[in-house]
């Protein structure tokens, strides 16, 4: 690597500069990276060794293997939950539910990225596509990707921690939770879009003088739209993920089960909760693969 | 060319039409006639909502943010590390790059895709609640939480990445007469890494939000102490915890977006 810097400088001094100024920009970060995964895990290893029973002992493989064996019910009287049909059957309303909240999630999502993506475009706003004598466009740009920068910064289970403030326990309190933190994703996603799109069509709206309406129609939208619906269908196989998860806090679907089921130490029920969960993850994958080639 | 943008044209709109009908799905299953608010809820929120401009800033507040900011990224890097030593070798056999006999190259690439999606299918809090119930509050538990699923996504999408260079080199070292592993090593592998070592740095940014929500399970970390004063109803306190929370993730944002900059250029 260092063979390029003994050449003599004079003949490509900018290009030479660039890739000495890359090189070590890069060197530095992967040697700041190696020295946190050091450091990193000094800190792991010294807080595991202050527990009463520290994972790195000789008890963890016993520990998990008798774990196995109360999520499968071995050793136990009763029959396990997923062996008994009318627990399946309980299930099945709150596995709708939780397809439901992730619909809804991505859904009100998509509905605000939809809604902003615009705001959040350089080229659109304040760069070569801005339309002349607006003021005001760039302070909308950096509050909408502030917007952004905050939605997407904190994770959908501390929004459902404040949301549950505001909104009865239940699907819409883990939707809105979802749709929050994903229309930070799905907005800047949609904005990157958008600064990545072939100006030229644009450019020609703009010199026969449509407005902003009009070009976010004719010369924005029918280049973008497939690649956003795209997004769209690879976050949804991340959210109904999460539902799970959101759904401890904003008790709706399987999630407040699982948590019920984890503090009652039903382990059995656990083991069925999760079989719905990965049923649910497996169909949502393979809806949104389906759906992904109507969008090509 | 005609009949062929038509199709796709319609497969747009038949999609458009399928997600709003799924949206208006999931609104008619919510129940309306609860309440979406309940009593005081919009007070309440009024009250966390104001006072976002005055975070709480003692000593002894600040002083814990920042050692709980360091237990996160800490939780965050050590799972990463550990999602790198499932996903890369697991990716590299699910890629299916190295083995020539067709039978064995099958049964390699379906086992190794089974584990990757096996591993990302559950969520990693799920993963840390399994844990806690296993091994207790180890930190070790958080780490492990963040490892498997990252591991199963970095896999699948170095196998991608593995798979998707461009054909040209890699004949040419074949015809030179190396050997498959010498094709992946000074081939593939040199091609891909750009590629590898970005998204590697993009999980990142993830891993922190990750490490960040471990606290619901009893790990600690900076959603622990956000949880904690929501429950204290000290609002001022969760605005201080919030912004350390999003300072956090932007830097992390910024550092990994100039890397990753750096890299694919």
């Amino acid at each position: 690597m260092n063979s390029g810097v003994t050449e003599k400088p004079t003949r490509l001094p900018g290009a030479v500069g660039l890739l000495k100024l890359r090189v070590t920009f890069l060197r530095a970060s992967v040697l700041v990276a190696l020295a946190l995964v050091m450091a990193s895990w000094l800190f792991t290893l010294g807080a595991d060794r202050a527990q009463g029973v520290p994972f790195f002992s000789g008890e963890t493989l016993s520990r998990a293997w008798d774990f196995i064996q109360a999520l499968l019910g071995i050793g136990s009287s009763s029959t396990p939950a997923f062996l008994r049909l009318s627990e399946w059957g309980e299930m099945w309303p709150l596995a709708y539910k939780t397809l439901a909240m992730s619909v809804l999630g991505i859904g009100f999502a998509s509905l605000v990225a939809l809604a902003t993506f615009m705001f959040g475009a350089r080229n659109v706003m304040t760069g070569e596509l801005a339309p002349y004598g607006q003021r005001g466009m760039g302070a909308l740009f950096l509050a909408v990707r502030g917007f952004f920068i905050i939605t997407r910064g904190i994770p959908e289970l501390i929004w459902a921690l404040m949301i549950v403030f505001m909104f009865s326990p239940g699907i819409i309190a883990g939707a809105v939770a979802l749709g929050i933190h994903n229309s930070g994703i799905l907005g800047k996603l949609a904005a990157e879009i958008v600064e990545g799109l072939d100006p030229g069509p644009i450019r020609a709206l703009r010199s026969a003088g449509a407005g902003r309406m009009q070009v976010l129609v004719y010369g924005v939208l029918p280049q973008a739209l497939p690649r956003f619906l795209t997004f769209l269908l690879y976050r949804w196989e991340v959210i109904i993920r999460a539902t799970i998860v959101v759904g401890f806090v904003a008790a709706g679907g399987l999630g407040m089960e699982f948590r019920l089921a984890m503090s009652h130490f039903h382990y059995t029920s656990v083991t069925l909760i999760l079989i719905w969960y990965l049923i649910l993850v497996i169909a949502v994958d393979l809806a949104a693969a389906g759906l992904r080639r109507l969008a090509r | 060319m005609r009949p062929s943008a038509r199709t796709t044209l319609d497969n747009r709109k038949v999609l458009t039409l399928i997600l709003a009908g799924a949206f208006l799905w999931g609104l008619l299953q919510v129940e309306w006639s609860r309440g979406v608010f309940h009593a005081g809820g919009l007070a309440a929120f009024g009250d966390l909502l104001s006072s976002i401009g005055r975070p709480e800033v003692s000593d002894g507040i600040v002083g814990l943010a920042f050692r709980e900011a360091w237990r996160t990224v800490a939780y965050a890097v050590s799972g990463l590390t550990i999602a790198l030593f499932i996903g890369f070798p697991i990716g590299v056999i699910g890629s299916g790059i190295l083995t020539g006999n067709r039978w064995l190259k099958a049964l390699n690439v379906g086992w190794a895709r089974f584990v990757l999606a096996f591993f990302r299918s559950i969520h990693e809090l799920v993963w840390a609640w399994l844990f806690v119930a296993t091994f207790g509050l180890s930190p070790m538990a958080a780490v492990l939480a963040i490892g498997i699923p990252y591991g199963g996504i970095l896999g699948r999408v170095y196998a991608e990445l593995l798979q998707d260079v461009p054909e040209a080199p890699l004949k040419a070292l074949r015809s030179a007469g190396a050997s498959e592993w010498r094709v992946f090593w000074h081939g593939r592998l040199p091609m891909a890494s750009p590629d590898i070592l970005s998204y590697t740095f993009y999980r990142l940014e993830c891993g922190i939000r990750a490490a960040a929500v471990m606290g619901f399970v009893g790990l600690g970390g900076l959603g622990h102490q956000i949880q904690l004063a929501l429950q204290d109803l000290a609002y001022e306190r969760i605005w201080t915890f919030m912004a350390f929370l999003v300072v956090l993730i932007v830097l992390v944002d910024i550092w990994s977006s100039m890397v990753r900059r750096r890299v694919t250029a």
